[in-house]
């Protein structure tokens, strides 16, 4: 079961696994995101490629207004999988450790 | 264990649970158990896409063999398209100059230790291996 919406302070929870089945669920609500906004992943327990998909959109539409996602509480298993597809480089990540 | 799976992102609900229940059987953790999902789901989704018209399941089989976990994936009457080809996926480009969509394949080929394709009288096969150590 994946779950999407905005935390008491604004920022975006995300919880279960977001797959393919689940992607149009997620690209709905961030179509819906016209600013920057903070992304907690600490109970997104797995994401796709699809999922990944959704993200970048997100990110590519939302930058040109220079606004964009940050994502924290990132698992080190999503982690390694945004680590190879670069995508450190176009978001701001934060894992627990950080 | 081997089922058979209907040709629909659906599936993946159903696909996940058959898998969970032989990774609790083997006792094999979430190391294991998150690229194998990843990397499955990103071959059964493909098979999805890419012969939307066919009717046949999709056959999935997986195993331990050893210290590896081996998932096959067997596709019936459909055309040729082997995931192991090297693909040029831009994972260093600036953000406006990336393009949505063609990471999976590229990302599959880091998570697992074995990957092949095989494909025979119409049928696709694809078999990877991930290792337990």
């Amino acid at each position: 079961m994946f779950q999407i919406d905005f935390g008491s302070d604004g920022q975006i929870i995300c919880s279960g696994r977001l797959d393919a089945a689940q992607c149009e669920k997620a690209q709905s609500f961030l179509d819906a995101v016209d600013n920057s906004r903070t992304i907690d992943f600490s109970q997104l327990e797995y994401i796709s490629s699809a999922g990944l998909g959704v993200l970048l959109k997100t990110q590519k539409r939302l930058a040109e207004s220079e606004a964009g996602l940050k994502i924290v509480n990132v698992n080190h298993h999503i982690h390694d999988v945004f680590r190879y597809s670069g995508f450190t480089a176009i978001f701001d990540i934060e894992t627990p450790n950080t | 264990m081997q089922k058979k799976f209907p040709r629909s992102y659906a599936s993946l609900e159903n696909i996940f649970k058959f898998t969970e229940r032989f990774f609790d059987a083997e006792n094999i953790g979430e190391a294991v158990r998150f690229p194998v999902h990843f990397v499955l789901e990103e071959l059964f989704t493909n098979m999805v896409k890419y012969n939307p018209g066919n009717s046949n399941d999709i056959m999935l089989d997986v195993n331990r063999v050893q210290q590896n976990v081996t998932v096959s994936l067997t596709d019936f009457d459909v055309d040729s398209f082997d995931v192991t080809q090297e693909r040029n996926v831009d994972v260093e480009s600036p953000l406006k100059q990336r393009k949505v969509g063609g990471l999976g394949l590229h990302l599959i080929q880091k998570m697992v230790d074995s990957l092949e394709y095989n494909y025979s009288d119409r049928e696709s096969n694809i078999t990877f291996t991930k290792g337990l150590a």
